[in-house]
């Protein structure tokens, strides 16, 4: 019920995002059979993300479409600290074994490989999405690109999980 | 000189420096160091002390205070050595005033601007000098951004403190975040005078590596500083197991390495916030020492090279060759002490300081390592020149060739080497290496080498039939991929130059017109120091680079020394294999052995020096004048 109210007030307060969204393909898995309560339109650059915080409700699920306006492919990657200092440490072996060019081989655009972690890769100039819902039992999660040395540059953001 | 012998010992100078410190002859010092070098950085609470640009005035002079806690005569800028942090922003035109206090004739050179030639500020290349009691106006628009760093370009100067960091803000944001900034300037001190040392080098290089000393030097030194201090300072470096001779020709027996004008034990303080990121730019503005650079307990993201924006590498020490520059995020989250430890290349000594969140901590300084095997290294380096180019080669028995008598090695005579006959390399199996023309095998020489026809040989790789490789492509026996001697990459994350990659390619994307190779040639026993075989004044004229032509500078260096190799006026896009993403430099590190290459856009018209940033090669003759026209 809690939920219930929560969507309506968002289907207000987003209009104008929903109304942008929707157009293009969707690329995520849990879009076909998750409603979705409100899209979130940010911006992925070289090295930041554009809002660095996002606030969302328990149990809100939410589109993120993410449009990469940097000139490096970078990731959009959700999980709590010690989720993303681990997929950072894996991405960063990887990048040392095989000659440090993440780019092209490891992801090459869609789905990204961070285990359990929500995740999406985006290649420069294009956008992608990324469908998620907000968990009950955690506060905060933190958003991160963890191409090697992307995150230390500073693409990293935070998600209160409040309302 | 005297004077000087007395103070060469790095164990009793430190003893000395203990004494100084607790007699307050450290604050004295800090007193005197310059006001960038504030403990809480440049963004936060005290931007004095840094010449704001763009009107800024310099006044050279020689003045007696103390460096590393004791008494000195260094070249001081605006009363400081070294001198004060200018800082311009990208947009300006700078007005720099310099004016000579000196009895002698000086300059300023602002390392790594790309700014008319008449404002470079070489003496015999750009303009006259700056006469003693006279002042210069420099003017320049400030077209980029960045850490770069300035120094005199008149004789020995710049061993004299003469020199200072240089960054230019930004005018677009910077493809990275930071909340505080520390500039990390990192020279060699010696109380010997610039004169006396390079004249130890002329008689005998090695002069300053103990290995090489004998009885009669010892009995010489017990004379001079008592038996005790002698036998400790033999004991110190025997301890170290010290075979530096070739990998740094002045060492720590003369130098005190300092950062931010500070000895160790004076301990310069960077200071932080616990979750802050702090950008610390590192400038070697040393004369003759490479630095390890590490943080224990830090990770480090490089991004930036030489003031130019690199895609991030998040490292655990990086080597920083002389007049290169890096920078670097950490983030410490510990509300504790970390050492900044940049240990000199031949491992005789080193710089460090604290980033710490208060005054007055300290962290461990980490165990320095073993000196390297440099004649295995350098070997090495030669057999991967000659062949690596050939790409079938690859059925060589590279281990047989380390059955070489090693210890001979380091003392070999490198012309020698040149007539060296492959063939009676033992162990080493001539039947594999099948694209490789037999007949020339026989007392082959360097010599015949490079008039091979490497043109074929890079057709085979790239199928390009101009004969030349295709754009960005590192050259076949580059090492860009190794850290350098004395390092082991197992040990840790270190950056190498195939780490360094553009954010986006650099504006003009012609491939080159026409190749130009140099060859990096030095007589260590004469301490002569060259471009192919020439000292600078022995050669006729100018290298010529035509206005706007865009070629490929190969550089091959057939010593067994480093040599940081610096053009002036334009940038050299080092081939490292990044293609279109290759990076920027104003300074290439050029191990021994090596060949490697770099794009050069010929737009600056004039006359640019080009040479070796070590001073006393510099000096020695491994200098060119570059003349685009």
């Amino acid at each position: 019920m809690r939920n219930t109210l929560l969507v309506a007030m968002f289907s207000l307060a987003s209009t104008t995002a929903l109304a942008g969204a929707g157009h293009g393909s969707d690329g995520s898995r849990a879009a076909d059979h998750t409603a979705i309560d409100r899209t979130l339109s940010f911006e992925a650059g070289d090295m930041w993300f554009t809002p660095g915080k996002l606030a969302i409700a328990p149990g809100e699920t939410v589109k993120f479409e993410i449009t990469n306006s940097g000139t490096l492919e970078h990731e959009f990657v959700i999980g709590d600290n010690d989720e993303q200092a681990a997929h950072r440490e894996m991405m960063r072996d990887m990048a040392s074994g095989g000659g440090h060019d993440m780019s092209a081989d490891h992801h090459g655009g869609g789905h990204d490989d961070a285990g359990n972690m929500p995740a999406v890769t985006i290649p420069p100039g294009e956008t992608a999405t990324l469908v998620w819902t907000a968990p009950h039992d955690v506060e905060e999660v933190e958003f991160a690109c963890n191409i090697p040395g992307h995150y230390e540059a500073g693409m990293s953001g935070d998600i209160q999980i409040e309302g | 000189m005297i004077k000087a012998n007395q103070t060469a010992s790095p164990l009793t100078r430190r003893q000395v420096l203990k004494g100084g410190s607790a007699l307050g002859l450290g604050a004295m010092a800090l007193r005197l160091s310059p006001a960038w070098a504030a403990p809480w950085g440049q963004t936060a609470a005290y931007p004095q002390g840094t010449e704001q640009g763009p009107n800024v005035s310099l006044a050279i002079r020689r003045e007696s205070f103390p460096v590393a806690g004791q008494s000195a005569r260094p070249i001081s800028i605006n009363g400081t050595s070294p001198g004060p942090l200018v800082r311009l922003r990208e947009g300006q035109d700078a007005v720099l005033r310099v004016t000579n206090l000196l009895e002698e004739p000086t300059s300023i050179h602002w390392h790594g601007l790309i700014l008319p030639p008449e404002m470079d500020g070489v003496p015999g290349v750009s303009f006259a000098g700056i006469a003693p009691g006279e002042t210069f106006t420099y003017r320049f628009p400030v077209r980029q951004n960045g850490t770069y760093w300035y120094h005199s370009h008149s004789g020995l100067q710049e061993q004299l403190g003469h020199a200072g960091p240089l960054i230019i803000d930004a005018a677009e944001p910077e493809p990275f975040r930071y909340d505080r900034e520390h500039v990390l300037l990192l020279t060699d001190w010696s109380f010997e005078d610039p004169a006396t040392i390079f004249h130890n080098l002329k008689i005998g290089e090695g002069y300053y590596n103990f290995q090489e000393r004998t009885v009669a030097d010892f009995f010489a030194d017990v004379e001079r500083h008592g038996f005790a201090d002698t036998a400790a300072q033999r004991a110190m470096w025997a301890d170290m197991r010290m075979s530096s001779r070739d990998i740094a020709d002045v060492t720590g027996s003369t130098y005190t390495y300092l950062m931010n004008g500070q000895s160790p034990s004076q301990n310069w303080t960077a200071l932080f916030k616990p979750g802050e990121t702090q950008r610390l730019r590192v400038i070697n503005g040393s004369a003759m020492t490479y630095f390890d650079v590490r943080i224990p307990g830090l990770t480090m993201t490089v991004v930036a090279a030489d003031g130019q924006p690199i895609q991030p590498v998040p490292v655990e020490e990086f080597r920083i060759g002389v007049a290169e520059t890096y920078d670097v995020l950490v983030t410490p989250e510990a509300n504790t002490a970390y050492t900044l430890f940049a240990e000199s290349m031949d491992r005789s000594g080193y710089a460090s300081g604290t980033l710490a969140p208060r005054l007055g901590m300290t962290a461990p300084i980490p165990v320095r390592r073993q000196i390297a095997d440099r004649g295995m290294e350098a070997m090495g380096a030669h057999a991967g020149m000659d062949m690596s180019g050939m790409s079938d080669m690859q059925g060589m028995d590279h281990s047989a060739m380390q059955g070489m008598d090693n210890a001979k090695m380091p003392g070999m005579d490198h012309s020698a080497m040149q007539g060296m006959d492959h063939a009676k390399m033992p162990g080493m199996d001539h039947s594999t290496m099948q694209g490789m023309d037999h007949a020339k095998m026989p007392g082959m020489d360097h010599s015949s080498m490079q008039g091979m026809d490497r043109g074929h040989m890079a057709d085979a790789a790239s199928g390009r039939t101009d004969g030349m490789l295709p754009v960005g492509v590192a050259q076949p026996g580059s090492r860009l991929d190794q850290p350098g001697i004395g390092i082991d990459p197992g040990e840790r994350r270190v950056l190498v130059y195939r780490d360094l990659k553009a954010l986006r390619p650099w504006p003009d994307r012609r491939p080159p017109g026409r190749e130009l190779e140099l060859h990096l040639t030095g007589n260590m026993e004469r301490y002569m120091w060259s471009f192919d075989g020439k000292k600078f004044s022995e050669v006729t004229g100018p290298i010529h680079f035509e206005k706007d032509e865009r070629l490929r500078l190969i550089l091959v260096n057939d010593t067994m020394m480093e040599h940081p190799i610096h053009l002036h006026g334009m940038w050299m896009e080092l081939e490292n294999g990044a293609g279109e993403l290759i990076p920027r430099k104003h300074t290439l590190n050029v191990k021994p052995g090596e060949r490697l290459s770099a794009l050069i856009t010929a737009d600056a018209e004039g006359s640019w020096a080009f040479h070796c940033h070590l001073l006393y090669h510099m000096d020695a003759g491994m200098f060119r004048v570059v003349k685009v026209a």
